[in-house]
């Protein structure tokens, strides 16, 4: 391999400043001598050049000196990779949830049409539209992103329970209303076995849910925190500031309604104009003393 | 027994040697690489990165200086000249050393 080759790969995370530049010359001619030396006292060419890369040892230290990573590719691991977490059998199955939930909607509204019964529609809405629903919310719940870790399966399949239950609930309670004509008693009574425990149960799920943020967020939103914290110097300037837009707003939402009522719409925007050119004096009076 | 190398130490130690190298004339970065490998007799697994943070580092604080070399045939050397600051912290380097040398060989000696 080229010795010239190789050391580009090395630093090529990083921006090609005229330092780096330079020290690239230097660790070529480096490089070249050393094999050069290598293959004199007998070694063949491979053996010599993998025994001098192999002596480099971890050169992003140095480099980390003499130049920065490239910007772009530190974006890129943190927005770009979503593309990543997207297996082949993962999208198959988004796009089957998609298909049929498609067919689903189509067949509804055929059967609605040709048998004039909306039951007809319900029933294969509760085959063809709760099922795609629930393998969609299965795999956006499991599903890894660039800001978030995926979610371990056995509780997004309880998420599943709950919202199947929860869905076909909601049909059975719109069947029993349209199927007999003294419905609304007995559509109420159907809440109970279904809507009720899944929503309960879905309340307890979302209400233990853990934090599944990865660390890059976890730290930007510290380190947001820590800004608008540093921004209005004490807590208690931030409370006077959080009293004065709330009174702001207050005034203008009763000045907004007072113009309507005077002069009409016309006008009374000029209210919420004014508002927002307040708040925007209001956070720069906060945050400019230290 | 065997008495072997420790690696570790010596690196700590990595600037005072680059100095030590630089004090009887300008030498290139391969060159002192070499110089250090036959000083220990093959011993010591030196890493060019630890001696390529080690030039960077002494050249960031003024401790050395670096130029082309203006080879006509081969490959352009960068050859390092230490500057009197460098020649300073060389011996006040040595100095701390013998201190030291001298303190932890009491404290290593067995206690009687």
């Amino acid at each position: 391999m080229d010795t010239r080759k190789y050391i580009d790969s090395l630093f090529s995370d990083y921006e090609e400043t005229s330092a780096l530049i330079d020290f690239k010359e230097e660790l070529r001619s480096f490089l070249d001598e050393r094999i050069k030396a290598l293959v004199k006292s007998g070694m063949d060419e491979n053996e010599a050049f993998k025994k001098a890369t192999n002596e480099l040892g971890d050169m992003s230290a140095v480099a980390d000196e003499i130049s920065r990573k490239k910007k772009q590719e530190i974006l890129a691991e943190m927005y770009m990779k979503t593309r990543n977490y997207m297996s082949t059998w993962r999208i198959a199955l988004y796009i089957l949830c998609g298909t049929v939930f498609g067919f689903g909607i189509i067949v509804a509204a055929l059967s609605g049409f040709f048998t004039g019964d909306i039951n007809a529609s319900l029933g294969s809405l509760l085959v063809f539209g709760v099922i795609p629903v629930l393998g969609f919310l299965f795999l956006w719940l499991t599903q890894e992103t660039a800001t978030h870790e995926p979610m371990d399966w056995k509780r997004a399949l309880m998420y599943v329970i709950a919202a199947g239950v929860f869905l076909f609930g909601v049909i059975v309670f719109i069947i029993t209303y349209f199927e007999d004509s003294a419905g609304l008693p007995y559509a109420i009574a159907t809440l109970i076995p279904f809507i009720l425990p899944s929503s309960a149960f879905g309340a307890f799920l979302i209400l233990t849910e853990k934090d599944r943020s990865k660390p890059w967020v976890k730290k930007q939103r510290e380190e947001y925190i820590k800004r608008s914290r540093e921004r209005f110097g004490d807590p208690a300037q931030e409370e006077r500031f959080g009293l004065f837009s709330g009174a702001l707003w207050i005034a203008a939402i009763a000045a907004f309604i007072l113009l309507t009522m005077l002069f009409g719409l016309k006008f009374s925007w000029l209210a919420i104009a004014a508002a927002l050119i307040g708040q925007m004096l209001i956070l720069a009076t906060f945050t400019k003393t230290k | 027994m065997e008495p072997k190398l420790s690696s570790d130490l010596l690196r700590g130690h990595t600037d005072t040697i680059v100095l030590a190298m630089l004090m009887n004339g300008d030498r290139y970065g391969l060159e002192i690489y070499n110089r250090i490998l036959e000083r220990t007799g093959g011993q010591y697994e030196l890493k060019v990165d630890t001696l390529y943070s080690s030039y960077k580092r002494l050249e960031k604080g003024g401790y050395i200086t670096s130029y082309w070399g203006d080879e006509t045939q081969g490959a352009r050397r960068k050859y390092y000249r230490i500057t009197d600051k460098g020649r300073e912290l060389y011996r006040q380097n040595m100095l701390n050393w013998e201190f030291t040398l001298k303190i932890l060989n009491n404290l290593l000696k067995e206690e009687k």
